[in-house]
C-alpha cells in the first residue's frame, strides 16, 4: 500500500458512522441553536443546480458546443402528441362552487380543451347548491382563470359553451330527479349519448351518501356510461374506509369507481414504474442484496394556510402519508406487473402495501415520530408557529411532521427500512424517494470523505423533477483517492417542457375509464391499516407519541434525526 | 388473425333484405347483449395484389384482406419476375398492375371482412361494412352479414357486440348497390371510411362512400404523387376529417426529430437552418415531401422555388430528385433537397424514408447537423461532405413495422374527428413542393 494511504485508512463502519453522527450533529446543532430572529446561515445549501453537475449525462455533441439561447417551446414538438379523444361525456361537479373547480378542475378541463381531448360532444354541469345560473357558473370561473381566458379568448369561449350549472342539494330526492331530467336533457343538446363522469368535489363525510344519492336517482345504473371520481380523503382510518368502501361497492362497481389521488397525476410520479420497467439496469439490484434502505420525502414550505378547519382533524399522517407517501411507497416497492394493465398494476401496488408493516407495531412510539412547526424564518418575513395559525387550536396536538420506519415483509425487501417522511414549514419544497445502496464490500481505496459515500439513486419528483445518481471517482491528482460525483436527469434539461398538471391526466383518464392511476379499494385499506397502530396511538395514548416542536423552516424535529440515527444513519438534506 | 366470437355463421342474403335483417337481429335476437355505441367502419378493400398473386398461383388463399408476410414474401419476388426496379415497394399498386398481366387462374376462398385484426375488434366497431370487389369486373353481388362479439381480454368488462356486413362482387354490380349503405350507416353514429387501397382508382366510389362528415383514411403512398397530395389538400379544404396512413408512418421521424431539439440548449439552433436534404427510396416522394412540409410549416418558412433536379448518379433509373428554396421567417435561405435513393429490399409501402440530414449555422456558434436515418447506409450518404466537422447529432429511426391495422386501430382509438392540424397545415405546402 503506498505510503500515502496510511494516515487516511478508511474507517470501519462503527468509526465511520461515529464520524457521520458527530458531523450531522454539528451541522444539526447549528441549525437548532438559532433562534427565529437569527435564523441559520449557510446550511440550507446553494441552489441544486449550481452545486451539482460534477459529471452530468448530456448529449454527446452538446459537451463541446457553448450554450445557445433557450427559447420558450419547441416548434417541432408542438401538436405531435395525439392522445386519445375522450368519448361523448358529460361531467357533472359535485361541490362546483368550491375551490377545487376554479383551481384544479375547470383549468384541467380547458387544457385538456385546448390539447383537442375532449369532443364537441362534450359538456360540464356544476353542481351545488348555491343558486347561479349557467351564465353565472361561466363567468365565475372565466374570472378565476382570467389569465389563462384573456390569453386564450377564443378558445376559452368556445369551451364555456359547454359549461351548465344546476343548483343541487344531494341530500334533496327532488334536486336529484331534477338533475337526472337536466342530464337526460343536456344529453339530447350536447349529444353525450347517456356517459356520464359523476366527480364528488365535496366534503368527505358526503361521499357515501353522494354515492347513495346517485344510484338511488338511477344515475350510477349504466356501469358502462356512468363513473364516480371520489378525492381524497377516502376514510378517516382503516374502519372507516372500509365502511365507505362498503357503501360505494352498494351503489357501483369498482370499475366505476376512481378514487382519486392527485400525486399520482405527476409525470415524475409516473416515472418511477417507467425508470424501473422500463431498464433493464436498475431492476436487477432492485432488492434487499443492493439496497440497504429508502428515504421517501414530501417536504413542504408552506403552513396550514386556510385549511386549518380540515388540517386539525387530519394532520399529517392522513393528509400526506396515507395517500401520497404510500403511493410512492407502492410504485417504489411493487413486484414488476406481468403487463400494462390497470389491474396488474393495481394487484402489485394492493400486494406490497398488504406486506407492508411499521418496523415495530407493537411499541410503535419507537418508529415514529411526530412534529409541529412552531414560529420561524427571519426578522423580516416572521412565520408564524402552528398553533398561532388563524382557525387551530391554541394548545393543538395536531402534528403537521412525521416520520416513520416501515418494512416490507417479502422476498425482495425483507429487512430493508423504509424511511417516510412529510411535514409542513420545512427549508424547501420537494418531493424524492432516496435508494441508498449497501457499501462495496472491500474499501480499496482512500475516499475524500474519509470513508466512500454510498451509492444513491434519487427520483426527484419536485420540483426539479429528474433523477441523479452518486457514485465515487477517482479524485484528480496522483494518489488513488475517490470522491462522491452526480450524475443527474433533469426533465427540464432533457424536454424542455412543462408536464400537464396532474388534474389533466387524471380528468382524461376518468373519463376514458383508464382505472391505472387510481386507487383501488383493497389499495386504500390496505394503506390504512398499514397506519392503523398509530393511528390507535395517537387515539389511545397521545402521550407516548408526542408532537416535538421543531422550528418553522428547519428539518423537523430533533427526535426525527435520532430516528435514523439508531440505524447509523441521517435523512438527505436535498 | 382477430379475436373473434362470431355469433352465427355468416349469413347470405339479398341486399334488400341486409337492413331489415339486421334490425330484427338487435331488435330481438341480441337484446341481452349491449350493441357497441362506437361507430361504423366502411371499408373498400379490394386487395388487388392479393387477389393477383392467388390468381397466379403465387399465394395460396384464402384471401383475406389482410397484408401477411407471406404476401410480402411473393410480392417481393414478383418484383424482379415482373422487370419492375428492385426499389419498387411490395405495395406499390404498379406491381399488382404488372402481375395482372401475367397468366394465371388459380381460385381460392375469399373471406374478406369476415377477419377483422384484433387491434380494430378491441375498438368494438359497431357496424363493419367491407367492399370486396372483386376481379372479375362483371360478378354479381353477393352479401354477407353477421354478428359478432370481440373475445373480452382477461379482466376487461363485458363484452360488446357489433355486426359485419360484407358486400362482394365485381366493380359494376358493387357501383349499382352502394345506395344499400347509407341506410346500413344511419346518423346516430360517427362513421369511418378506410380506402385501403390506391388513389389511382376511379374517384366515383370513393366519392360515394365517403361524403362528409364521414371520417376518411387513405394512404398517400399509394397512388401517383400528384393525384395523392391534391385529394390531401382538396379534402382537408372541404372540411371533411381526413387521416393519411402515409403521414401516420412519418410517426417516428417527427419524434425523432423533435426529440434532438427538446433539450432547450439547442432550440435556438433550429432559427438557423440553412439546408435540409431527404432521402427516399425508390420514386415516390410523398412521403418525403410531408416531412418536408412539416418542418417548413413548423419553422416558419416560406417556399420560394422548387424544381425538379437530376438524380446523384445513383439511382437505378428511378427518376429524378426535387430541389427547392424555402426563406426563413429573417429573410436567410435555406436548401432543400429530396433524392430518390436505390435500396435492395424496400419497405412495404412506397416512398419510405432513408435518412434526413439538417444543417443549421447559428451566428458565431459551431454549426449544427443532425443526421437521422433508417439504417446505417442511409447514414453513410448523408454523412459525407465533411459532416463530421459541425457539432454532430446523428440517430436511428426506430421503424416499427406495423400493419395497415394497427395504424387504422391507432386512428380508431384516438377518436379525433377533425384532421391533424399538423397535417392540415402540411399537405399543401408537400402539394407545392411537388414539381408539376
Amino acid at each position: 500500500m503506498p505510503a500515502g494511504f496510511s494516515t487516511n485508512l478508511p474507517i470501519g463502519p462503527p468509526q465511520r458512522w461515529a464520524v457521520l453522527l458527530a458531523r450531522y450533529r454539528r451541522l444539526a446543532v447549528r441549525v437548532h441553536t438559532h433562534s427565529p430572529l437569527h435564523p441559520p446561515q449557510k446550511v440550507i445549501q446553494a441552489p441544486k443546480r449550481r452545486q451539482k453537475r460534477l459529471v452530468a449525462v448530456k448529449p454527446r455533441a452538446e459537451a463541446t458546443a457553448p450554450p445557445m439561447t433557450a427559447i420558450l417551446t419547441n416548434p417541432l414538438r408542438v401538436g405531435l402528441r395525439q392522445e386519445r379523444v375522450i368519448s361523448p361525456q358529460c361531467l357533472v361537479i359535485f361541490g362546483a362552487s368550491g375551490d377545487l373547480t376554479h383551481r384544479k378542475l375547470i383549468p384541467a378541463l380547458f387544457e385538456l380543451f385546448r390539447q383537442r381531448r375532449l369532443p364537441s360532444e362534450f359538456a360540464v354541469l356544476g353542481c351545488a347548491r348555491r343558486p347561479w345560473s349557467d351564465e353565472e357558473f361561466r363567468s365565475r370561473m372565466a374570472e378565476a382563470m382570467a389569465a389563462t381566458v384573456s390569453e386564450h379568448h377564443s378558445a376559452w369561449q368556445n369551451f364555456a359553451q359547454g359549461l351548465f350549472y344546476e343548483p343541487v342539494d344531494l341530500q334533496q330526492t327532488e334536486h336529484l330527479v331534477r338533475l337526472g331530467h337536466r342530464l337526460d336533457h343536456l344529453d339530447r343538446q350536447r349529444a353525450t349519448r347517456g356517459n356520464r363522469t359523476f366527480y364528488l368535489s365535496v366534503s368527505p363525510e358526503f361521499y357515501g351518501s353522494g354515492c347513495r344519492a346517485l344510484a338511488s336517482a338511477g344515475l350510477l345504473a349504466d356501469p358502462d356510461r356512468s363513473r364516480v371520481v371520489i378525492e381524497k380523503p377516502f376514510g378517516r382510518d382503516y374502519g372507516s374506509a372500509q365502511a365507505l368502501n362498503k357503501v360505494v361497492q352498494t351503489c357501483a362497481k369498482e370499475s366505476q369507481v376512481f378514487r382519486i389521488d392527485h400525486y399520482l397525476g405527476k409525470e415524475t410520479v409516473q416515472n418511477i414504474l417507467v425508470l424501473r420497467f422500463a431498464n433493464t439496469i436498475f431492476e436487477p439490484i432492485w432488492n434487499r442484496n443492493y439496497i440497504s434502505s429508502v428515504q421517501i420525502t414530501a417536504a413542504e414550505t408552506v403552513g396550514v394556510e386556510e385549511r386549518a378547519g380540515y388540517y386539525e382533524s387530519s394532520g399529517a399522517l392522513r393528509d400526506m402519508v396515507q395517500n401520497h407517501l404510500t403511493q410512492i411507497l407502492a410504485l417504489t416497492a411493487m413486484e414488476p406487473p406481468g403487463r400494462f394493465d390497470p389491474e396488474a398494476i393495481r394487484n402489485e401496488k394492493a400486494k406490497v402495501l398488504q406486506a407492508a408493516h411499521l418496523a415495530n407495531e407493537n411499541e410503535a412510539w419507537k418508529c415514529c415520530v411526530r412534529g409541529q412547526y412552531g414560529p420561524g424564518g427571519s426578522p423580516a418575513t416572521p412565520l408564524s408557529g402552528y398553533r398561532q395559525e388563524p382557525g387551530v387550536n391554541p394548545n393543538s396536538t395536531t402534528e403537521t411532521y412525521v416520520a416513520m420506519k416501515v418494512f416490507i415483509n417479502n422476498w425482495r425487501w425483507q429487512g430493508v427500512p423504509f424511511y417516510l417522511r412529510t411535514g409542513k414549514r420545512l427549508p424547501k419544497r420537494l418531493s424524492e424517494v432516496v435508494l441508498t445502496f449497501r457499501e462495496a464490500p472491500v474499501h480499496l481505496f482512500d475516499a475524500a470523505g474519509g470513508s466512500p459515500t454510498p451509492n444513491q439513486l434519487i427520483l426527484r419528483i419536485q420540483p426539479d423533477e429528474g433523477a441523479e445518481i452518486k457514485f465515487e471517482v477517482k479524485a484528480p491528482g496522483s494518489g488513488m483517492r475517490s470522491r462522491p460525483v452526480d450524475m443527474g436527469f433533469s426533465y427540464d434539461d432533457s424536454f424542455g417542457e412543462p408536464s400537464d398538471e396532474g388534474y389533466v391526466r387524471l380528468l382524461a383518464d376518468a373519463m376514458l375509464g383508464d382505472p391505472t392511476l387510481f386507487t383501488r379499494s383493497d389499495e386504500v385499506e390496505a394503506a390504512w391499516r398499514l397506519y392503523t397502530p398509530l393511528l390507535e396511538l395517537i387515539e389511545d395514548a397521545p402521550w407516548q407519541l408526542p408532537v416535538h416542536p421543531y422550528e418553522a423552516r428547519t428539518w423537523g424535529p430533533a427526535a426525527a434525526d435520532n430516528l435514523l440515527a439508531e440505524d447509523g444513519l441521517i435523512w438527505r438534506r436535498p | 388473425m382477430s379475436a373473434q366470437l362470431t355469433l352465427q355463421a355468416p349469413l347470405a342474403l339479398p341486399p334488400t333484405e341486409v337492413s331489415p335483417y339486421l334490425e330484427q337481429l338487435w331488435d330481438s335476437n341480441l337484446e341481452a347483449s349491449s350493441g357497441a355505441a362506437t361507430f361504423v367502419l366502411i371499408v373498400w378493400d379490394p386487395a388487388w395484389l392479393e387477389q393477383q398473386l392467388v390468381r397466379c398461383g403465387r399465394i395460396d388463399g384464402p384471401i383475406s384482406g389482410l397484408v401477411s408476410p407471406e404476401l410480402l414474401e411473393a410480392a417481393r419476388l414478383a418484383v424482379s419476375d415482373c422487370g419492375l426496379p428492385p426499389s419498387t415497394a411490395p405495395m406499390d399498386p404498379r406491381l399488382a398492375w404488372s402481375v395482372g398481366q401475367q397468366a394465371g387462374g388459380h381460385g381460392s376462398e375469399d373471406l374478406r371482412g369476415r377477419f377483422v385484426d384484433s387491434a380494430i375488434s378491441a375498438h368494438t366497431p359497431r357496424r363493419l361494412i367491407t367492399l370486396a370487389a372483386t376481379l372479375d369486373p362483371a360478378q354479381p353481388l353477393e352479401t354477407l352479414v353477421a354478428a359478432y362479439c370481440p373475445l373480452p381480454e382477461e379482466g376487461s368488462t363485458g363484452a360488446a357486440c357489433g355486426d359485419v356486413v360484407v358486400l362482394r362482387g365485381g366493380m359494376g354490380a358493387l357501383q349499382q348497390n352502394l345506395a344499400m349503405i347509407h341506410p346500413l350507416v344511419g346518423d346516430t353514429l360517427p362513421c369511418w371510411v378506410w380506402w385501403n387501397s390506391s388513389l389511382d382508382e376511379p374517384m366515383e366510389m370513393l366519392q360515394a362512400l365517403a361524403p362528409p362528415p364521414r371520417r376518411l383514411v387513405i394512404d398517400s403512398s399509394l397512388g401517383q404523387p400528384r393525384r395523392c397530395l391534391d385529394l390531401l389538400v382538396e379534402r382537408i379544404a372541404t372540411g371533411q376529417a381526413l387521416n393519411d396512413l402515409n403521414w401516420l408512418r412519418l410517426r417516428s421521424w417527427r419524434e425523432s426529430l423533435a426529440m434532438v431539439f427538446d433539450p432547450p440548449s439547442r432550440r435556438d439552433a433550429l432559427n438557423h437552418v440553412v439546408q435540409l436534404d431527404i432521402d427516399v427510396e425508390g420514386d415516390h416522394p410523398v412521403k418525403g415531401l410531408l416531412l418536408t412540409a412539416w418542418i417548413a410549416d413548423r419553422l416558419g418558412w416560406h417556399l420560394v422555388n422548387r424544381e425538379a433536379v437530376a438524380g446523384d448518379g445513383i439511382g437505378d433509373g428511378i427518376g429524378a430528385g426535387i430541389a427547392a428554396e424555402f426563406e426563413r421567417s429573417d429573410g436567410a435561405t435555406v436548401h432543400f433537397r429530396l433524392m430518390p435513393v436505390p435500396v435492395g429490399v424496400p419497405k412495404t409501402h412506397p416512398g419510405a424514408i432513408v435518412g434526413l440530414r439538417l444543417i443549421c449555422r447559428p451566428e458565431q456558434r459551431q454549426p449544427l447537423c443532425v443526421i437521422l436515418c433508417s439504417e446505417s447506409g442511409g447514414c453513410m450518404r448523408l454523412e459525407s461532405g465533411g459532416m463530421a466537422a459541425m457539432e454532430l447529432v446523428e440517430d436511428l429511426v426506430p421503424l416499427p413495422e406495423e400493419s395497415e391495422e394497427k395504424e387504422l386501430a391507432r386512428l380508431l382509438g384516438g377518436g379525433h374527428d377533425s384532421t391533424n392540424p399538423l397535417l392540415a397545415a402540411a399537405a399543401p405546402l408537400a402539394a407545392a413542393l411537388l414539381p408539376s
